[in-house]
C-alpha cells in the first residue's frame, strides 16, 4: 500500500509538472484541509468508519432499510397569502406527489400580531399564510385528513396559539389530539441568533419551549415537540461546521430543559427532530449530515437513555436558499438538484427543493412544480433509493465525517465553557460568528474569490423575464379583517377574557402548562394577537441588540484596487463636505432577514461611511424619525419579505411630511425586477438585487449622494 | 443664512434643525465653522435661559451605557423632562468609518416625543471634539431639553474631556471585573460623582462586592467636590433595577448644586478653563503661522551645534 502510494504521488507530480502536491490540497471555509487522494490509511487511525444503519451511534442512517424500504418524504414548505388559497395550492400539490405537508406562516402570525395590527401593514399574507384564530386553520386543513396527513408548521415565536389553533382545527374536524403526526418548528434559540420572529426574552421562551415538550410528551404521542434547526444559521452565512456545533448544542440545551421539569430522557428525546441545510459543497454536507448523527449519538450518552430512538438522529433537510441567484435563474434547477442529491446520499428523513425563482419571489405554480419533480426524478428515474448510505466506507467520506465532527465538538465544547448555547446567545456570541462568516464569505463573492455562475462569472447579456407569484396584502388584509371581526362578534367576550387572564396568570406565577391554557382559549376563538399578547403583559416584547463586527469586509479586499479607489472617494467627500457619508440602514415591518442589512453595513463603513444601524420591525414613520434625527445623508431600506410596495412609500411620504425630502432613499434585496419602476416612480434614488457586490452598492450611494450635495 | 435659518428652527423646537445644527457644528470645514459660531451667537442672544442639567455618563464599552441610558433617558422623559442624549461612538481606526448602533438601544427614547438621541462618530479623537461637544450641549439647550446626557467609551483621555462640560458625572462599571480589581482607573473614580455597578440581574453578588470595593478605595482617595462624596449604587439597566434610587440620587445631586450657586460656580470655571484650552490650541496654531521662519532657522542653528536652547528660545521669541 505504502509502496503504490508513493507511486501514485510520483505520477501525479509529473501530471501537475511540479516538484509539491502543495497546490492540489484545499482548505475549506470550515477551516477543513481537503487533500487530493484518500486512502485505507486514512481511516486506521478513526472509530467508528465499519458500523451499520440504524445501529449506534448512527452515522450510515437511523433506519436499518433506509431508502430501500421507504423513500424520503418530499415535505414541500408552502404558504401564502389567504388559509383558502393555501389550502387549494396544498391538496393541488398532494394529488401531484407530495407526500408531507410543511405550513409557512406568514410575518404577522410570526411575530404573534392579528392581521389588523398597525405593525403589519405590509405584511399580512406576503411571505406566509395569515392565520389569526381557529377558523383560518381550520380552512387551511379543510379537506385534509389530519388523522393521516404528517403537517410539519415552522412556528417558534407565535407558537402557543398555532399550535392550539392546530389541535382545535383537528378536534373539529373530529381528530383526537394523539392522533396527530408531524412537528413543530419551535426552537426559539436559533430564532434569537438568526431567524428574528422571536417575541418575548429569552426566560420566557424557554419556558414556553419547555412547555410544549412537556404537553407533546403526554398528549401527542406521533408529533415532534421541536425542529433543532440548523438551517437558518447555514442560511444567514454560517458554514457547516458552524451550523453542525450550534445545532447540536442547542439541543443539549432543550434536554437539559425537559429534564429539569422533571422529565425522563426516554419520555421525549425520541420525538426531538432536526433540520439542517444543503448547500452546495457537496462532500461536505454528505458528510454533515453523518456527522450530525454521530455527534448526537455520542452527546445524548450522558442523559442515559434507555430508548435507542433518544439517542438517534433525524432530520428534515432544505437545500440552499441563499445558494440561489437572480441572475439567470434557471441555474437554480441545476443547483437544486446537485444540493437534493448530497442531502438524500448524506441520509435525510425528508426534504425541501427550492424553487427556481427563490430570489425574486415565493414559487409560481410551475416552479414550484419543477421544485417538487426534482425530488420525484430523483426516487423513481434515477434508482437513487435502492441501497442504503452509499458512501459509506468511501475513505475520503469517512475521514470527512470525522473531520468534521471533530471541529464541531470544538465549538460545543467552547459554548459549554460559555456555561451553555443560552448563555452564549445571551453574550450574543454565536451571532456575531455567523455575521463574520457570512461577511467572509461577501468578500470573497463581491472580490471573485468564489465562483458564482452568472453573478460574478459566466454572465448573461440579457435576462429572460419569468412570471412571478404577486400576493396582493391589501386584499388579504381586508379580507383577514373582516373574518376577526365576525370571530370577535359571535364569541362569548367574557369567557375569552378569562381564558386570556389565565394564562397571564401562570406566565406570572410561572405555574400550568401555558399550551394547555392556549388550546382552551382559542377553543373559544380568542386570536394569535390576544394570546401572544396577554403573554407579553407580563415579560414584554423582546428587543434585540446589535453588535456588528467591523474589518471582516475589507479584509477580505487586501491590495484590491476597485476597493482602495472607493475609500479615496470617500475621503474626498469628507474633505469637501466637513463630514463622511452617512446612510441609515433600515428595516421595516416585520422582515427579519439582517443577513444583507448588516452585511451592507459593515461593508460600507469598511469603505468609510458612517453608518446608523436601525433595529429590525421598525414602522416606516419611525425610520423617518430616527433618520433626521442622525441627520444622514440616506436611507438604505433592505427589505426581503415582499413588504416593499406598502413600506417604502410610507416611508418617502414620511420623509417629505417631515420637511427631509433631501434624504435619498436606497432600496435593496429581494425586489422583482418589475417593481423597480414603481418604486422609482415613488421617488427611490437606486436599487439593488441580490447578487449586487457590496462595493458596487457603495460606489452608486455615493455617488448620488455627491450628485444631491451639488444642486 | 443658513445659521440664521437653524436658529429660527431650533427656537421653534424643530427637530431637522436642531440635526442640521448638529451636524453643522461638527462638521470640519472652516465655512461651516463660521456659519456654527454664527449659529450659537444668535441662539445665545434669543434663547431664553434654564435651568438644565448636564450629565456625563462613562464606562467601557459593552458596561451598558446606552441600555441606562434608555431606562433613566425614559424615566425622565415620562416624567416630562425633555431630555437628549449624545453618544459619542468609536469610529473604526483603520477605515475611517463608523457603525452607529445606539439608536437600536435606545429606541423608545429616540422615538419618546420628550426624547432626542443623537450619536456622533468619534472624528481623529480628542482634538475639538471638546469645544464640539460644549457647543452641541448649548444647541440642545436652545432647543428646551433640560436633560442633556453625553455618553463616551471609557478610554484615553474622553472621560477628563466630558468631566470637564457637565455638571454630574456618572460612572457605569462591570460587576465581574475580577482579579483585576485594580485595573479601575483610579482617575476615574476621583472624577466619579456617581458609580453604578451594572447588571446586577447576573451577579448581584460580584455587584456587591464590586460596590463595597469602590466604597472602601473612596475611603482612602480625595474627591475634588467639596460637600458631596461619591455615591456607589448596584443594578441593572435592563431590570430598572436601582434606577429608581439612582434618580433620586440626581436629584439630591441637583440641591447640592444649587446651594451656594455652586452649579454657575462650576459652569463659569468650565467656560474659562475651555476658553483658555482652546485659546492655546488657536494661539498655538497662529504662532507656528507667523513664526514659522525664524523657527526654523533657530531650530537649525540648534542642531548644528551654533546656539544654546535658551538661545533659540529667544530668537523665536525676538524675531520676526
Ligand atoms: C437567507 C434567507 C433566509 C434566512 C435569513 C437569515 C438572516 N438572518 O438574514 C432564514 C432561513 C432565517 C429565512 C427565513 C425566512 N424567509 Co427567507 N430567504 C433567505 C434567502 C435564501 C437569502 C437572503 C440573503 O440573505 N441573501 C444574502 C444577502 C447578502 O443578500 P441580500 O439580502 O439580497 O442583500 C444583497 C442585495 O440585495 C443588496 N442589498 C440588500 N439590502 C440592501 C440595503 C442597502 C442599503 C443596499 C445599498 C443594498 C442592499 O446588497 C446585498 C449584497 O449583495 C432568500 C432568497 C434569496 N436567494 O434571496 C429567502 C427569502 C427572502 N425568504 C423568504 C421567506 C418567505 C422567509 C420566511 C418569511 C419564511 C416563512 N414564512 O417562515 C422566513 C422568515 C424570516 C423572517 N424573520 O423574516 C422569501 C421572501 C418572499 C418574498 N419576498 O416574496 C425569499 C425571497 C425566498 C422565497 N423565494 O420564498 N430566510
Ligand atoms: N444582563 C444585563 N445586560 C445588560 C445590562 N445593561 C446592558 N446590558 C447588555 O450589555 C450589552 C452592552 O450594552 P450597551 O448599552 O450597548 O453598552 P455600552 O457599550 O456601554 O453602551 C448589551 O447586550 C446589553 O443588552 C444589564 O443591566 N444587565
Ligand atoms: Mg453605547
Amino acid at each position: 500500500m505504502d509502496n503504490s502510494y508513493q507511486e501514485w504521488k510520483k505520477l501525479a507530480k509529473k501530471e501537475i509538472r511540479q516538484e509539491e502536491l502543495d497546490s492540489l490540497f484545499w482548505d475549506t471555509p470550515e477551516g477543513i484541509r481537503i487533500k487530493p487522494l484518500y486512502t485505507a490509511q486514512d481511516l486506521s487511525e478513526l472509530t467508528y468508519t465499519d458500523t451499520m444503519p440504524g445501529l449506534f451511534p448512527y452515522i450510515r442512517g437511523p433506519r436499518a432499510t433506509m431508502y430501500v424500504n421507504k423513500p424520503w418524504t418530499i415535505r414541500q414548505y408552502a404558504g401564502f397569502s389567504t388559509a383558502e388559497e393555501s389550502n387549494v395550492f396544498y391538496k393541488k400539490n398532494l394529488e401531484m406527489g407530495q407526500k408531507g405537508l410543511s405550513v409557512a406562516f406568514d410575518l404577522a402570525t410570526h411575530r404573534g400580531y392579528d392581521s389588523d395590527h398597525e405593525r403589519v401593514m405590509g405584511d399580512v399574507g406576503k411571505a406566509g399564510v395569515a392565520i389569526d384564530s381557529v377558523e383560518d386553520m381550520k380552512i387551511l386543513f379543510s379537506g385534509i385528513p389530519l388523522d393521516k396527513m404528517s403537517v410539519s408548521m415552522t412556528m417558534n415565536g407565535a407558537v402557543l396559539p398555532v399550535l392550539a389553533a392546530f389541535i382545535v382545527a383537528a378536534e373539529e374536524q373530529g381528530v383526537a389530539v394523539e392522533q396527530l403526526s408531524g412537528t413543530i418548528q419551535n426552537d426559539v434559540l436559533k430564532e434569537f441568533m438568526v431567524r428574528n420572529t422571536y417575541i418575548y426574552p429569552p426566560q420566557t421562551s424557554m419556558r414556553i419551549v419547555g412547555d410544549i415538550i412537556a404537553y407533546t410528551a403526554k398528549n401527542m404521542p406521533r408529533f415532534n415537540s421541536i425542529s433543532i434547526s440548523g438551517y437558518h444559521m447555514y442560511e444567514a452565512g454560517a458554514d457547516s461546521v458552524h451550523e453542525l456545533a450550534f445545532t447540536i448544542a442547542d439541543g443539549l440545551e432543550y434536554v437539559k430543559e425537559a429534564l429539569s421539569r422533571g422529565l425522563a430522557v426516554d419520555d421525549f428525546a425520541p420525538r426531538l427532530s432536526f433540520f439542517f441545510a444543503i448547500g452546495m459543497n457537496f462532500y461536505m454536507e454528505i458528510a454533515k449530515l453523518r456527522a450530525a448523527r454521530l455527534l448526537w449519538a455520542e452527546m445524548m450518552a450522558q442523559f442515559e437513555p434507555k430508548n435507542p430512538q433518544s439517542s438517534m438522529l433525524r432530520t428534515h433537510c432544505q437545500t440552499s436558499g441563499w445558494s440561489l441567484t437572480e441572475q439567470d435563474p434557471y441555474n437554480n434547477l441545476i443547483r437544486t438538484t446537485v444540493e437534493a442529491m448530497a442531502a438524500v446520499l448524506g441520509g435525510t428523513q425528508s426534504l425541501h427543493t427550492n424553487a427556481m425563482d427563490e430570489a425574486i419571489a415565493l414559487p409560481s405554480e410551475n416552479s414550484s412544480r419543477w421544485a417538487r419533480n426534482t425530488q420525484i426524478i430523483l426516487q423513481e428515474e434515477a434508482q437513487i433509493c435502492r441501497v442504503v448510505d452509499p458512501f459509506g466506507g468511501s475513505y475520503f467520506m469517512e475521514s470527512l465525517t470525522h473531520s468534521l465532527a471533530h471541529e464541531a465538538r470544538k465549538v460545543i465544547l467552547e459554548m459549554q465553557n460559555l456555561g451553555g448555547m443560552a448563555k452564549a446567545i445571551e453574550l450574543g456570541i454565536p451571532k456575531m460568528c455567523i455575521e463574520k462568516c457570512a461577511a467572509e464569505r461577501q468578500a470573497r463573492i463581491d472580490s471573485g474569490k468564489d465562483t458564482i455562475v452568472g453573478v460574478n462569472r459566466y454572465q448573461v447579456d440579457k435576462e429572460d423575464e419569468i412570471e412571478t407569484l404577486e400576493v396582493d396584502n391589501s386584499r388579504v388584509r381586508e379580507q383577514q379583517i373582516q373574518r376577526l371581526q365576525a370571530i370577535r362578534k359571535s364569541r362569548s367576550e367574557a369567557d375569552v377574557k378569562e381564558a386570556l387572564n389565565a394564562i397571564t396568570q401562570a406566565v406570572k406565577d410561572n405555574q400550568g402548562n401555558l399550551l394547555d391554557l392556549a388550546v382552551k382559549a382559542m377553543r373559544l376563538r380568542a386570536t394569535v394577537g390576544e394570546v401572544s399578547e396577554a403573554i407579553a403583559l407580563v415579560c414584554g416584547r423582546y428587543e434585540a441588540k446589535n453588535n456588528l463586527i467591523s474589518g471582516v469586509y475589507a479584509k477580505g479586499f487586501l491590495g484590491d484596487q476597485e476597493f482602495m479607489d472607493i475609500k479615496q472617494s470617500v475621503c474626498d467627500f469628507n474633505q469637501i463636505h466637513g463630514r463622511n457619508p452617512r446612510i441609515y440602514i433600515a428595516k421595516m415591518g416585520q422582515d427579519g432577514h439582517d443577513r444583507g442589512a448588516k452585511i451592507v453595513a459593515t461593508g460600507f463603513s469598511d469603505l468609510g461611511f458612517d453608518v446608523d444601524i436601525g433595529p429590525l420591525f421598525q414602522t416606516p414613520e419611525e425610520v423617518a424619525q430616527m433618520a433626521l434625527e442622525a441627520d444622514v445623508h440616506a436611507i438604505g431600506v433592505s427589505s426581503l419579505a415582499a413588504g416593499h410596495k406598502t413600506l417604502v412609500p410610507r416611508l418617502i411620504e414620511c420623509l417629505n411630511a417631515l420637511g427631509a425630502s433631501e434624504i435619498l432613499v436606497f432600496v435593496g434585496g429581494v425586489i422583482p425586477r418589475s417593481d423597480y419602476e414603481f418604486l422609482r416612480q415613488k421617488g427611490v434614488a437606486s436599487i439593488f438585487g441580490p447578487g449586487t457586490p457590496v462595493i458596487q452598492c457603495a460606489k452608486e450611494v455615493l455617488k448620488l449622494i455627491e450628485a444631491k450635495g451639488k444642486d | 443664512m443658513l445659521a440664521q435659518e437653524l436658529a429660527l428652527g431650533i427656537l421653534s423646537q424643530n427637530r431637522r434643525s436642531l440635526a442640521r445644527a448638529i451636524t453643522l457644528v461638527e462638521s470640519s470645514l472652516p465655512k461651516h465653522r463660521q456659519a456654527a459660531t454664527e449659529l450659537i451667537r444668535i441662539l445665545k442672544s434669543q434663547a431664553s435661559p434654564r435651568e438644565t442639567l448636564r450629565i456625563g455618563v462613562s464606562g467601557v464599552p459593552g458596561v451598558g451605557k446606552s441600555t441606562f441610558l434608555e431606562t433613566v433617558g425614559l424615566a425622565m422623559a415620562n416624567a416630562n423632562h425633555k431630555v437628549c442624549v449624545l453618544a459619542v461612538d468609536p469610529s473604526s481606526q483603520i477605515s475611517g468609518g463608523s457603525i452607529l448602533g445606539d439608536k437600536t438601544r435606545m429606541q423608545k427614547l429616540s422615538l419618546h416625543p420628550n426624547g432626542f438621541v443623537r450619536p456622533s462618530p468619534a472624528r481623529d479623537t480628542l482634538g475639538g471634539t471638546a469645544l464640539r461637544s460644549r457647543e452641541v450641549i448649548s444647541l440642545c439647550e436652545a432647543f428646551g431639553f433640560d436633560r442633556i446626557f453625553v455618553e463616551t467609551v471609557g478610554v484615553g483621555q474622553s472621560e477628563t474631556t466630558v468631566y470637564s462640560m457637565v455638571d454630574v458625572f456618572l460612572v457605569l462599571l462591570l460587576p465581574n471585573a475580577g482579579d483585576d480589581l485594580q485595573g479601575i482607573k483610579k482617575g476615574i473614580m476621583e472624577l466619579a460623582d456617581f458609580i453604578f455597578v451594572n447588571k446586577s440581574d447576573l451577579d448581584p453578588h460580584a455587584c456587591n462586592r464590586m460596590a463595597k470595593y469602590c466604597e472602601s478605595v473612596y475611603e482612602l482617595i480625595h474627591t475634588p467636590r467639596e460637600g458631596w462624596k461619591p455615591r456607589v449604587m448596584t443594578g441593572s439597566s435592563l431590570s430598572s433595577e436601582g434606577v429608581d434610587e439612582l434618580l433620586r440620587g440626581l436629584m439630591q445631586f441637583e440641591q447640592f448644586l444649587l446651594q451656594n450657586s455652586y452649579k454657575e460656580t462650576v459652569r463659569r470655571t468650565q467656560k474659562q478653563d475651555a476658553f483658555l484650552q482652546e485659546l492655546k490650541i488657536v494661539a498655538w496654531d497662529q504662532f507656528l503661522k507667523t513664526k514659522n521662519n525664524v523657527i526654523n532657522k533657530a531650530s537649525s542653528s540648534l542642531i548644528e551645534d551654533k546656539i544654546s536652547v535658551a538661545d533659540a528660545l529667544w530668537q523665536v521669541i525676538e524675531g520676526e
